[in-house]
Formats: structure tokens, C-alpha cells, sequence
């Protein structure tokens, strides 16, 4: 019963085709899942393998045969229950500032108390450390700020799912690593539930409490806890042993 | 930066001088023919002509007048044309079919030069001053909405996908994120539509003239048949200055406030 | 690169004002006589265009002078265009309404009148049931459609408002300009009220039968009063009387043929003019082709008493060269 409760996603024989007129190509092949509350889950996957087909789907992005259940509600279309932080530095609206770019969601469900918004945007701006950062046109921010102040807006919204599609990938390694102890720390301070798409296996193993591996048609082909506790270092226990196994499976196509 | 711009500034002033020197040249050595200075006045009966239109005016009635006609026909048909594109252009955006047909009918009016249509309009708006307005509609509708179209169908996947994500959806996204995010082809389409409506509604004025509304291109032609050519180029230069205060005194603030500020030049 | 740019625009400012240096010579010293004369389109310049397509100048040169003169027609759209072109040396002859070639006098251009080309009826039609006399008009909504503000179909208009007693632009601000083909055009949709336009429109209007016809205007300017003449550049009059001459009567002999041949011109315009044979011989007969002016004075008296014009003309033979019969 409390597994059920427990239960935000839920997914039943997920499949997802894209035709074009000449070819058909089968991206999902009935893919079940089920996430619970709280959970960061990582996804990984070689390139093509479905990984961010999936993410798009729940996202609602994307026409798919098949149940995506969130909370309960089945989902086909877009919905602020499910928020996405895309890899592209290019998903603010640049013509809204910093604080805008929060508030505006959040005024389209029919927040219109001035004081509140203004309370929420620098309380989601605090959580990700830009604050003073209010008034700033997304083209006067770096990469990092900008993905920053994504999560920021994605957070002030409080989605039952916050869905990230290699976020950080375009990031250099010393912004990768401040950001992603960032997510780390709100994550577990704020309970979300993350699903988090990365083609990194660092990354899996110091973010994701559940590991994924997808191979191609969206077979998943790993699925477990991360054994590691956090704050996970190279130095951990098990640390190279799961890293092993993460790469052997990322691989068991080529191996195969 | 700043040196440059300045700099730039100084080169385009002593063009302007120079390009007066030539015309006092060519107006003082009455280079253009027998009565040269009856078709190529010199600057300074220009400059005379150019107070008396305003002082004195036609047949009693001052430029101003003139002016104030225009611009009011000018600013309603530049009002519905800028409204009239983004609607349609926003339609298209909602029906494929809708796209093509529009996208269609933008090609052929566009080459239509409107006066040329003008024996039609008469015929379906009267005698009217909606002639004009008309008039100024085509001549802005067609480029303001193949620049917004353009702009839509232009619009980063991302926008559109994150305004759906916080739940955006049809008109709302169409004001929310393509609105905005084609900020730059809109305003493009609105330099190229005014200065088109401009012109326009001169021509359409000097072909067409309304005498109980009279506008500026009436005035230019009266002073052409009068033969008062210094008159003639004063308005032409009343013209050229209106033209100049629309583009830095509207046009490339709206472009500072939004395209500038938002970092979106292309 | 500056000094490239100063460079290129130096060269282009030299070769505006060259070039405007270069064209004024061709007309003064040539080996072959040239002559530039424009005229525009419509029944009312019929005898220039018989002159034109007969070659009836050139022939009148040639007899005189046993020399050859290559003559340049141009039709042009407005009698404003063709001051412009005398005015720069570009053309040495003109046929234009007799109120620009008034207002062109006056302002100095530098021609005069060498000789009337046509009169003809001009008509004021309403679809109005209520407009019965211009009185009926002054005052009211109604529009009045005529060719150009300031043509002389203006003036006739104000003429013949004058004639009744009212202000001469008591009507000004109901002016439409359109040309008279539009105009008649919107006068049968019912989109004006008014048109005051010339022969062949005016019989045409008549011939429907369906509209008013205001007789003030007929009355105030008729067939017999000028209604086109020929300008010709004071220019050409002084320094090659000749030519001069061999125009004045390659006019003068074009408006004989017309009388003698009537059908056959009819024939060669009525192409032109977009009309039956018949209907173009018909229109002909009822227009007055004479090389006397009619009434030419008077017409430049009213123009400047009613403002058209700044300054009056002292006398009549300030508009025309002293070969012109006529008032």
C-alpha cells in the first residue's frame, strides 16, 4: 500500500515511433517504469538510445502510445507538474529577466500577489545561489548562471517531477562539479523527485540514488539503487566496482 | 566604440554639407537649363519656401494642416495594417492550410503597387478618405507579414517548448513566447512597412487628391502645377525630416528597448 | 580605404555636375535641326497629332528652307511636366491646357503661346436628384471629381461660380482629383456626386441620359473659348525664326487637313482615343480646332483676380507671339 502511495510515475508499455515518410523508426519498444517520491533517478545510454525520447514523452513534448501516470493523473500534453531543464543555455525567455523568467509561471496559474512572487523568485534564486542577480537579462549571464536560475524556476514552481536533460553537459568541468553539488544538496533538501538524463557515468554516481542504463529501443538493461552513500567521492566504497558495472552494461551492445 | 560611432557621425555631417555645397553649385552656376532657377532653386529660396509653408501655406491653409491629415491617415492604416498582419500571421501558425494560402496571397499583393489598384478601391470604398487608409494597409500588411511570419516560423523549438511547458497554450503562447521571441523580424517588418506606407500615402495623395482632407502629397502637387518648385522641395524636405524623426525618434528606440536590451540582435 | 571612399565620392560628385553641363549643349549647335515637342493624350490635341503622324512640320521646314528637321514627339501627363521640361532646355514646344500655359507665362519659364490648338464643351453632370444649380452644391457634402487641382477644368468651375455670383472657391474644399475616365466611372457607381469633365467624357456622360447636367459650367467655358494651346520656347522663336515658322504652320496646315478630311483623321485617332469611327468623327465635329485664341486674356484676368495665379500678365500680347490672332 505505501509502495503505491509512495508511486509519482508510473509507466506502462511506453512506445514511441517516429515516422517520417520514408523511414520508421522505433525509439521506444513498450517500456514499464515505475519512480517513487523522492527518488533521483539517472538515466544513462549511448546516443540514440531513447534516453531523452523518454524524457520528452513524460515531459508531454511528444505523441506516444501507451500510460504515463504522474501522481496518479494520466499525462499526454505539457503540464507545470512536470518541469524540464533542458541542455540549452537558450531556454529562458530573453526577453524577461532573471526574476521575470520565474515569476511569469508561476503568475499563468494565477499567482498575482506582488510581495509573494517577489518572496518566491528570491527564495528559489537563494536556493540556487544567484541572488542579487534579480534584474539581469539572461544574455548577460554565463552558461552556468543561466542553468542556475532554469532549476531556480523549475523549483519555485514545486513540479511533482523536476525532468533534466543533460543539463550540465555543456558545461566546463569546474562549473559541472559546483552545479552539480548544487542539485545534489537541493534535492535532498527539498525532497524532489528528479529524473535526470546524462551520458556521464560520473555524474549518475555522485547525483542519482537509482541508476539507469537504456540500450537501444529503450531497453533498460541496469536498474539499481546507488549503493554509494553521498556525498559521493572517487575515493567511496564500491565506487569502482559500480563504475564498472555501469560501463560494462553502457557497453554490453558492442560487447554483444 | 563610442570614438567610432562619433566618427561616423562627423562623416555623415560633411556628406550632408558637401551634397549642399554641389546643389548651391548647381543651383548658382543655373546649370540646368534656360530657367534654371525656376526648377533648381537655389538653397536659399528653399529655405524661404520652407518657412512660408508653414507661414503662409496654400490658399490659406498652412502645411501643418497638410501634415496633420496625413499623419492621422497615415497612423490609422499603419494601426490596422501592424494589427491585420499579426492576426493573420498568427493564424497561419494555427492552420497549416491557412499558412499556404496566406503565404500565397502575401507574394501576389506585394508586388501590387497600390496605387495602381487605385480604380478598384474607389469602387468598393467610395470617395472617401479610407482610400488613403486603405492604401497605407496594402502598402504595410505584405512585408509586415511575411517579416512576422518569417519571425514565427523562426521561433527556437526550446521557446516554444518551455512555454508550453509552464502552460502556454494557443493565443497565449502565440502573445507569450512567438510574439516576443520574433521581436526582431516584427520590428524589421515595421521599418519596412512604414517607409512603404509612407511613400505610399504621398503617391496615393498626389495621384488621388481629397480636398476636404488634403494631405501632403496634394500640397506637393498643387505647388508643382503652380510651378513653385522651391515650395515643392521644401515639403520634400518636411517629408524626408518626418521621415527621419519616425525612424530615430520611434523606431530605434522600441529597437533599443527591446532587441538591444534583450541581447536578441541577429 | 578613407582615402579610397573620398576618392569615389569626389569622382561621382564630378560626374553629376559634368553630366548636367554635357546635356544642355545638344540643343543649341547641331548639324541636323532637331525639335523636342510634347503633347498628351486625348481628342482635344488632335491637330498635334495629325501634325505628328503626317509629319507635317518637317514638311514646312522643308519647303521654306530645303533643310531637314528631325522632330521628337514625347507624350507626357501633365502640363506641370512639360513646364519642367521647357524650363530645363530639354523641350523646345509644348501642348498643355490653357491654365498651366498661363501660369507657366507668369512664373517666367520662358515661352509663350504660339498658337491655340482646341476648344471644347466641358460639362458639370450630378446624380444628385437635389443639386439642381451650383448654388445647390456650396455648402454641402457633395464631391466634385475634375482632373487636377488647379487645371483648368478648376478654373472653369470657379469661373463659373464666380459668374453666378459666388465665391470662386466656395468648392474648393469638395474637389476630388481624378482623372476623367475614373471620374466618370465614379459619377455612374453613385461613389461622387459630381464630375466636371471634357469632351468626349461629356458627351458620353450626356448620352447615358441618367445624370443632371449643371449648364453654369457649360456656359461659363465653351467650345469656342481656348482650351488647349502650344507653348514654344522664347528660344526657339528669337534665334531660329525659320523653325519657327515651319511649327506654326505644320499646326496651322494640320487643322486645315482636319477640316477638309475630317473622317480620315477620325480614322487615324479614333484607335487611339478608344472609340468607334463614328463616335470619334462625332466627337471631332463638336470640338473647335482654330490657331485664333479665344477668350485667353480673359481667362489669365480671372485666374489672377481669383488667385491662381500672383501676378497678372499686363497685356494680352504678353501670352503669345505676335503672329497669334486673338483675345
Amino acid at each position: 500500500m505505501t509502495e503505491k502511495q509512495n508511486c509519482i510515475l508510473r509507466i506502462d508499455n511506453l512506445i514511441k515511433i517516429f515516422d517520417d515518410a520514408e523511414t520508421e523508426d522505433t525509439i521506444l519498444k513498450g517500456l514499464n517504469l515505475t519512480v517513487q517520491r523522492g527518488e533521483f533517478m539517472c538515466i544513462l545510454g549511448p546516443s540514440g538510445c531513447g534516453k531523452t525520447t523518454f524524457l520528452r514523452c513524460i515531459a508531454g513534448f511528444e505523441e506516444f502510445d501507451g500510460q504515463i501516470y504522474v501522481d496518479g493523473h494520466k499525462c499526454s500534453v505539457p503540464g507545470t507538474d512536470r518541469i524540464m531543464v533542458f541542455q540549452d543555455f537558450n531556454q529562458l525567455f530573453p526577453w524577461k529577466t532573471v526574476e521575470q523568467n520565474i515569476q511569469y509561471p508561476l503568475k499563468l496559474q494565477g499567482l498575482r500577489d506582488k510581495d509573494e512572487l517577489r518572496r518566491i523568485s528570491e527564495e528559489s534564486l537563494i536556493k540556487v545561489k544567484l541572488q542579487g542577480y534579480e534584474r539581469y537579462y539572461p544574455h548577460q549571464l554565463s552558461g552556468g548562471m543561466k542553468q542556475r536560475v532554469a532549476i531556480a524556476k523549475a523549483l519555485a514552481l514545486k513540479p511533482a517531477l523536476i525532468l533534466m536533460d543533460e543539463p550540465f553537459a555543456a558545461l566546463d568541468a569546474m562549473t559541472r562539479s559546483e552545479l552539480q553539488e548544487e542539485v545534489l544538496r537541493i534535492s535532498e533538501q527539498e525532497g524532489s523527485t528528479v529524473i535526470f538524463v546524462t551520458h556521464n557515468i560520473e555524474e549518475a554516481i555522485t547525483l542519482g540514488t537509482r541508476i539507469l542504463v537504456f540500450q537501444k529501443g529503450g531497453q533498460v538493461v541496469f536498474d539499481e539503487k546507488n549503493p554509494i552513500k553521498r556525498p559521493v567521492t572517487p575515493l567511496a566504497e564500491n565506487y569502482g566496482a559500480i563504475w564498472e558495472k555501469l560501463h560494462r552494461a553502457l557497453h554490453s551492445e558492442d560487447g554483444g | 566604440m563610442r570614438k567610432k560611432e562619433k566618427k561616423g557621425f562627423w562623416i555623415q555631417i560633411v556628406f550632408i554639407a558637401l551634397m549642399l555645397v554641389v546643389w548651391e553649385t548647381a543651383a548658382r552656376l543655373r546649370l540646368f537649363g534656360p530657367r534654371s532657377e525656376i526648377i533648381f532653386p537655389p538653397l536659399e529660396a528653399i529655405g524661404r519656401a520652407f518657412v512660408l509653408n508653414f507661414a503662409k501655406g496654400y490658399g490659406g491653409v498652412s502645411l501643418w494642416r497638410y501634415i496633420g491629415n496625413s499623419m492621422k491617415l497615415l497612423g490609422e492604416g499603419l494601426l490596422i495594417g501592424i494589427i491585420l498582419a499579426l492576426i493573420l500571421s498568427g493564424a497561419c501558425m494555427v492552420s497549416v492550410s491557412f499558412r499556404r494560402i496566406y503565404s500565397l496571397v502575401i507574394a501576389v499583393m506585394d508586388l501590387l503597387p497600390g496605387v495602381a489598384m487605385l480604380p478598384v478601391v474607389i469602387i468598393i470604398f467610395g470617395i472617401s478618405p479610407g482610400v488613403i487608409v486603405f492604401l497605407v494597409v496594402h502598402s504595410v500588411l505584405w512585408p509586415m507579414s511575411r517579416n512576422v511570419l518569417d519571425g514565427f516560423l523562426a521561433v527556437p523549438r526550446i521557446y516554444v517548448e518551455a512555454g508550453k511547458n509552464i502552460g502556454l497554450r494557443g493565443i497565449s503562447l502565440l502573445l507569450g513566447v512567438y510574439l516576443p521571441a520574433s521581436v526582431t523580424y516584427v520590428i524589421s517588418g515595421l521599418k519596412v512597412g512604414w517607409a512603404r506606407a509612407w511613400r505610399g500615402l504621398i503617391s496615393a495623395e498626389m495621384i488621388f487628391g481629397i480636398a476636404s482632407c488634403p494631405g501632403i502629397g496634394l500640397y506637393i502637387n498643387q505647388m508643382r502645377v503652380n510651378l513653385n518648385n522651391a515650395e515643392m522641395y521644401a515639403t520634400l524636405l518636411v517629408i524626408i525630416i518626418i521621415g527621419l524623426i519616425v525612424q530615430y525618434g520611434i523606431l530605434v528606440p522600441i529597437e533599443n528597448r527591446t532587441v538591444k536590451k534583450w541581447g536578441m540582435s541577429r | 580605404m578613407n582615402k579610397m571612399s573620398a576618392g569615389l565620392l569626389g569622382l561621382s560628385l564630378l560626374m553629376c555636375i559634368g553630366g548636367c553641363g554635357i546635356r544642355n549643349q545638344n540643343t543649341v549647335s547641331n548639324e541636323q535641326k532637331s525639335l523636342n515637342i510634347a503633347y498628351q493624350y486625348g481628342l482635344a490635341y488632335t491637330p498635334a497629332i495629325v501634325a505628328k503622324e503626317k509629319g507635317l512640320i518637317e514638311e514646312a521646314y522643308k519647303e521654306a528652307t530645303g533643310k531637314e528637321v528631325s522632330v521628337t514627339w514625347i507624350q507626357m501627363n501633365s502640363g506641370a511636366d512639360i513646364n519642367t521640361g521647357i524650363a530645363s532646355g530639354d523641350l523646345n514646344v509644348g501642348f498643355m491646357g490653357a491654365a498651366p500655359a498661363i501660369t507657366g507665362v507668369v512664373k517666367d519659364v520662358g515661352y509663350k503661346v504660339f498658337t491655340n490648338l482646341s476648344g471644347q464643351e466641358h460639362s458639370l453632370m450630378t446624380n444628385e436628384d437635389d443639386v439642381r444649380s451650383l448654388k445647390d452644391l456650396v455648402g454641402s457634402s457633395h464631391q466634385i471629381a475634375l482632373v487636377n487641382i488647379g487645371s483648368i477644368q478648376h478654373i472653369i468651375l470657379a469661373k463659373a461660380l464666380s459668374e453666378s455670383g459666388l465665391d470662386p472657391h466656395a468648392l474648393d474644399s469638395n474637389i476630388v482629383a481624378m482623372k476623367h475616365p475614373d471620374g466618370m466611372a465614379a459619377l455612374e457607381t453613385g461613389n461622387i456626386a459630381c464630375h466636371l469633365t471634357s469632351s468626349p467624357y461629356t458627351y458620353m456622360e450626356r448620352s447615358s441620359g441618367s445624370f443632371y447636367e449643371l449648364d453654369e459650367v457649360s456656359k461659363a467655358w465653351s467650345a469656342d473659348d481656348s482650351f488647349i494651346v502650344g507653348v514654344a520656347a522664347t528660344s526657339l522663336y528669337e534665334e531660329d525664326p525659320e523653325l519657327y515658322k515651319a511649327l506654326c504652320d505644320g499646326i496651322r496646315t494640320a487643322m486645315e487637313y482636319m477640316d477638309t478630311h475630317m473622317g480620315e483623321v477620325a480614322e487615324m485617332t479614333c484607335e487611339l482615343d478608344g472609340n468607334t469611327k463614328e463616335d470619334e468623327l462625332k466627337y471631332l465635329e463638336s470640338g473647335s480646332y482654330t490657331a485664333e485664341t479665344n477668350s485667353l486674356f480673359e481667362l489669365a484676368r480671372f485666374m489672377s483676380d481669383a488667385g491662381f495665379i500672383d501676378t497678372m500678365p499686363d497685356s494680352y500680347e504678353d501670352l503669345v507671339f505676335d503672329n497669334v490672332l486673338g483675345d
